[in-house]
Order: C-alpha cells, then sequence, then structure tokens
C-alpha cells in the first residue's frame, strides 16, 4: 500500500456496508475498496440469529456473502479490526491493528447498539441482548439445560424473537413490555392480538402495561426482578431488549451532524463532503412520515448501502427514501406490515377487514394516498400494498377495492397496470406523483 | 434472457398456466401425480381476474430486484448465466421478506418440510415456458430481452 490508505472505506460489514461494496464496485471497477469489520466474522444474517438458536439454520447458512463475494469483487476485507478513531479534517483512521491509514470516501455503516433503560440493580446481573451472532451462542449456551428461566425484557421485534428462539430451546420464558402490547411498532392492537394469543397458547408468559422496577441477583445469572405491579419474576438468564440506537461513537468531534442517527441528503451523503452513511446509523429521509428518520431495519439497510455505494463512486442516484416495514412470524401466523400502521391523528383513514379464514387486513390512506398496510394470516400478495406506498399514486376509486380478498393489478387503471407490467415501473422505480 | 408478458385481451382465464406451472415444478412433472399423489408445490403464476379482465402474471425479473435487496438470508439472487431472478431454496428461511416486497405479489410462501418461498424461475429445463407453452390462446407471449 504505497498511498498507506483507499480510495473507499467502509466502516461496518452488515447488510449496508456489504451492499455498498457491491455497488461501489458496480459502479466504480477500478477504485480500491476496504470494508472494516470489529467481528472476526464474514458478513452474516443478524436476522437469523433466532433462527440459528431454534435449530431453524446451521452456521453454515448465518453467512449472509462469503470469501468469494469480496474475493470476486476485489474488495479487501479486514475482519476483527475495529475503526477506533477517524480524523475527519485530514481523512485518515487509526485501526485496532494499530494501522493508522487514508481514506478518500468514507461510509459510516455502524449499525446500531442496544438500548439499555436504567433499571436499578442492572449492573448485578450478567444481562444480556440479542443482535449478534456472540448474543446467539450466548443463549444457546444458557437454554442448555431445558427449563432454563429467560426472562426477556421488551416485546419489540428483537425481544420477542429471542422469546420465540428461547421457548424453542424448552426454555421458560417470561416477556415483560411496558406498553399495553407486544410488537407496539410494528404491529396495530388488533396483530399484536392476535400474535400474542398465539405466544400465550405456546407456553410464553407475556405481561404487558408492566416496567421492572429493580433486579436482584441470586448469582450465576440468575436473580428476581420486580414489577411495578409489585409481583417477582425470577430468571436463570436476563435478555435486555428494550430497542436499538444507532452507533455513534464515531462521529465525534469534527464529525458528521446528528440528530437521533448520523443525518444524511438524498445521496446518502452526511453534511462533511465524501463522507456517507448508511444503515441503522443514518438517519434518512423516510418516504411515508416525510421526514429524516431511523429506521433500523435490513431491507433499509440494504437498500441505502446501495444507494450510497453509488453516489460514492459518482453515479446520481438519489435515494428514494425509507419506508418502515416488517414481516413477523410466530408460531404459524405470518404478518406483513409496511408504514403507517398505528396512525398519529384523525387525519389518517383506516380500513380494516376480518375474513371468514382469520385473515385480517389493514390499511391507512392519508391525503388520498396508502402510507399504510397490515397483513395477518394469508399474506399472499400483500407486496402489491407495499408497491402503492411506495408509489406515493393517488387511490381514487381503487379505495373500493383495497380490502378486496383478491386484490391485485386487476383494479389498477389500465395505465397503471400497463407500465406496471410491460415496463416494470413499479414500487421504488415508479414513485409517481412524490 | 427471456421475459414474460400477458396479453390481457386474449386471457380467457382459464388457469391453465396455473395447472401446468404446478405441474413443472412437481416431483415427478406428471400432471396425474402432481395433483393427485404428491406434495403439490405452490405455483409461481397467477391468474388475475374481475368481470371481462384477465390475464395471468408471474415475476417480472425486475433489474434492480427489490426481494434480493431485501432477502434477509442472501437466498434470492440473480442468476448469473440466465439472468432470471431465482431463490435458493436451501438458504432461504421463509422469512416472508420477500413477499412483503415484491410489488407483482409474485412471490409465493411454500411451505412443506422447510418454510421457502416459491417464484417463477422461467423453467430453466425447458424450451419455453410451461406457462406460455400451455396456453390455449396465446395470451402469454415470450420475448428475448
Amino acid at each position: 500500500m504505497a498511498a498507506q490508505g483507499f480510495d473507499y472505506v467502509i466502516v461496518g460489514n452488515s447488510a449496508a456496508g456489504v451492499n455498498a461494496a457491491a455497488a461501489l464496485r458496480e459502479a466504480d471497477p477500478e477504485g480500491s475498496v476496504a470494508v472494516f469489520t470489529e467481528e472476526d466474522r464474514l458478513a452474516y444474517s443478524r436476522p437469523l440469529i433466532s433462527y440459528l438458536v431454534a435449530g431453524e439454520v446451521d452456521e453454515r447458512r448465518m453467512v449472509y456473502r462469503g470469501v468469494s463475494f469480496y474475493r470476486r469483487l476485489a474488495v479487501e476485507l479486514f475482519r476483527g479490526e475495529k475503526v477506533l478513531e477517524i480524523d475527519y479534517r485530514r481523512k485518515r483512521f487509526r485501526t485496532s491493528q494499530r494501522r493508522a491509514l487514508a481514506w478518500k470516501k468514507l461510509l459510516l455503516a455502524t449499525g446500531s447498539e442496544p438500548s439499555v433503560p436504567p433499571v436499578p440493580g442492572l449492573k448485578e446481573v450478567p444481562w444480556k441482548t440479542f443482535i449478534g451472532w456472540d448474543d446467539a451462542r450466548a443463549l444457546l449456551r444458557a437454554t442448555r439445560h431445558p427449563g432454563c428461566r429467560v426472562l426477556v425484557m421488551g416485546a419489540g421485534l428483537i425481544g420477542m424473537k429471542a422469546a420465540e428462539a428461547a421457548l424453542a430451546r424448552s426454555a421458560r420464558v417470561t416477556v415483560v413490555e411496558m406498553m399495553d402490547r407486544i410488537l407496539p411498532n410494528a404491529l396495530d392492537a388488533e396483530a399484536s392480538r392476535m400474535v400474542e394469543e398465539r405466544c400465550r397458547e405456546r407456553g410464553m408468559e407475556v405481561i404487558t402495561g408492566c416496567k421492572l422496577m429493580g433486579i436482584e441477583p441470586r448469582g450465576r445469572g440468575s436473580g428476581i426482578a420486580a414489577l411495578d405491579d409489585g409481583s417477582e419474576v425470577g430468571f436463570d438468564l436476563l435478555l435486555v431488549a428494550a430497542g436499538v440506537k444507532p452507533r455513534l461513537e464515531l462521529v465525534g468531534e469534527g464529525g458528521p451532524s446528528v440528530n437521533r442517527g448520523i443525518l444524511v441528503d438524498e445521496s446518502l451523503m452526511t453534511d462533511l463532503p465524501g463522507v456517507y452513511a448508511a444503515g441503522d446509523a443514518a438517519e434518512a429521509w423516510d418516504m411515508v412520515w416525510e421526514e429524516p428518520r431511523v429506521n433500523a431495519l435490513w431491507p433499509n439497510a440494504t437498500l441505502q448501502g446501495k444507494y450510497a455505494g453509488w453516489n460514492m463512486a459518482g453515479r446520481q442516484a438519489p435515494y428514494p427514501g425509507s419506508l418502515s416495514m416488517n414481516s413477523v412470524e410466530f408460531f404459524g401466523l405470518p404478518v406483513l406490515s409496511a408504514g403507517v400502521v398505528n396512525p398519529p391523528d384523525p387525519s389518517f383513514r383506516e380500513m380494516t377487514e376480518h375474513f371468514p379464514d382469520g385473515t385480517y387486513k389493514k390499511v391507512v390512506i392519508h391525503n388520498d394516498r396508502l402510507v399504510g398496510m397490515l397483513v395477518a394470516g394469508d399474506i399472499e400478495r400483500a407486496g402489491i400494498y407495499t408497491s402503492l406506498i411506495q408509489e406515493r399514486m393517488p387511490l381514487r376509486r381503487l379505495k373500493g377495492t383495497l380490502l378486496s380478498r383478491s386484490f391485485g393489478h386487476v383494479y389498477l387503471p389500465q395505465a397503471v397496470r400497463r407500465s406496471r407490467i410491460l415496463e416494470g415501473e413499479a414500487g421504488i422505480r415508479a414513485g409517481r406523483g412524490a | 434472457m427471456i421475459r414474460i408478458y400477458p396479453r390481457e385481451e386474449y386471457c380467457t382465464g382459464c388457469r391453465l398456466c396455473e395447472i401446468h406451472c404446478i405441474v413443472e415444478h412437481s416431483e415427478s412433472r406428471d400432471i396425474i401425480k402432481a395433483f393427485k399423489r404428491e406434495r403439490r408445490p405452490q405455483k409461481r403464476v397467477e391468474v388475475e381476474e374481475s368481470g371481462h379482465l384477465s390475464f395471468a402474471l408471474q415475476c417480472r425479473h425486475c433489474d434492480e430486484a427489490p426481494c434480493v435487496d431485501a432477502c434477509l438470508s442472501g437466498a434470492m439472487h440473480r442468476d448469473d448465466r440466465t439472468g432470471a431472478v431465482v431463490n435458493d431454496r436451501d438458504k432461504c428461511v421463509g422469512c416472508w421478506t420477500c413477499v412483503l416486497v415484491c410489488p407483482y405479489g409474485a412471490v409465493r410462501r411454500d411451505v412443506g418440510e422447510r418454510k421457502v418461498v416459491a417464484k417463477c424461475d422461467l423453467c430453466p429445463h425447458l424450451e419455453v415456458p410451461a406457462c406460455v407453452a400451455n396456453c390455449p390462446n396465446e395470451a402469454l407471449v415470450m420475448e428475448e430481452v
């Protein structure tokens, strides 16, 4: 390395980082690309850690992009090499391997870290969280004897996936959620109720509307949690799943501007020229809320990474915007949701329908545009709704057909149907009248 | 690569495309066995119908495919040789994220021994895809693009 540096440096080797590397190489066949990750692993799929614990995938299938990916793209991967400090003015960074290197363009794809609420006594027990491969290993180890008591703090997506995985390991699982229902962000009240019912049927204890007031250690990782209703829950393993927040420790002095996450423009560039951010760490434009938001979800991270890569390499590729979306399945009940599922005020119109087979559908409309959807049960073809949200198309007469059982392209105006089917103009590629 | 286009003015909604798609993706590729004896695979083409309007729709094999971008496991990918968007059923975990993002509703759950998704693979073993070859009205056409 004569120049002691790279044209493009990517910090982070997950959804955003990996897809940025591929997009960079696609748009710039020549420039040198380096990816740094503190984890001594190949890129793996973080959402699959619950599948790993439940025994539904093996370690081999955890790999998202293997060695050949980096070789084929001529991207240098520095595994187990943490970027410690970035000098944004001199365009230099320092790593845990005592290397000091230069970059021309930089992508911060540092992901998120768990939010840890200030519960008295939490420091006294070796609690775990559930966002990485090592967390999956820890849960596997803790649950090697059936009947292990696992207490999950928080019934968001991470908490519920952890709870489900622990249950598959024959653990005794209790979930405590502050809000009055599980998955309060991903689902609406009705879908929450449907999923919660399934979880209870399978033996998961779900306590909602309750706060953890204190933790009393009992040795070897176990302890007793006091709830604000006066009850107590004993545990052998405490999992903290109270949400995630962007990892910002590399931003520091002289770094890019930050709100909740690193603020980026339409090209995923921060307010420092040549410095980009993507994925869970970034706060990018949200197409439905029409404001910058952190959408810490895998599909948003991959797309942001891809657009960041293109733009870093000089391609003019405006990011179409993020969309909150979730696909969950608990005990045989799949639920898909996108956009606004819990409308904040009466200017949003909700329409819902229960079907004889148990399927539940909801659409949310604002200013004659579809801004949210949820389908629980028969989820086939729900992606058509997602694409209509992305297209921002005025609904007009379509409104009356949205909740029909066989909703599809037959109900779209002929011109729209043709451009979708014949020209491929659909979803974020269309973005009509945004 | 090839692309398949529907011609709604000729489609009668007979759904033979769906039948032959199922047969082609069955274990035996025999219509009787596929429907009477084996686990029936998921169809990869869907006839949409309302009143006099009908047409068959399958995966568009999008240039920038949302299912490939969104796939959690890395199973959904573009086949470098054929250009088709295909799912590696061994890597697929059945998380349904592709179902959530496909603008055409062209990826479906296919739950057998394992949970995976099924979608049009352009019938790599056939000269002409089964849905196109078996349409009595030429309401599905294949084009080289």
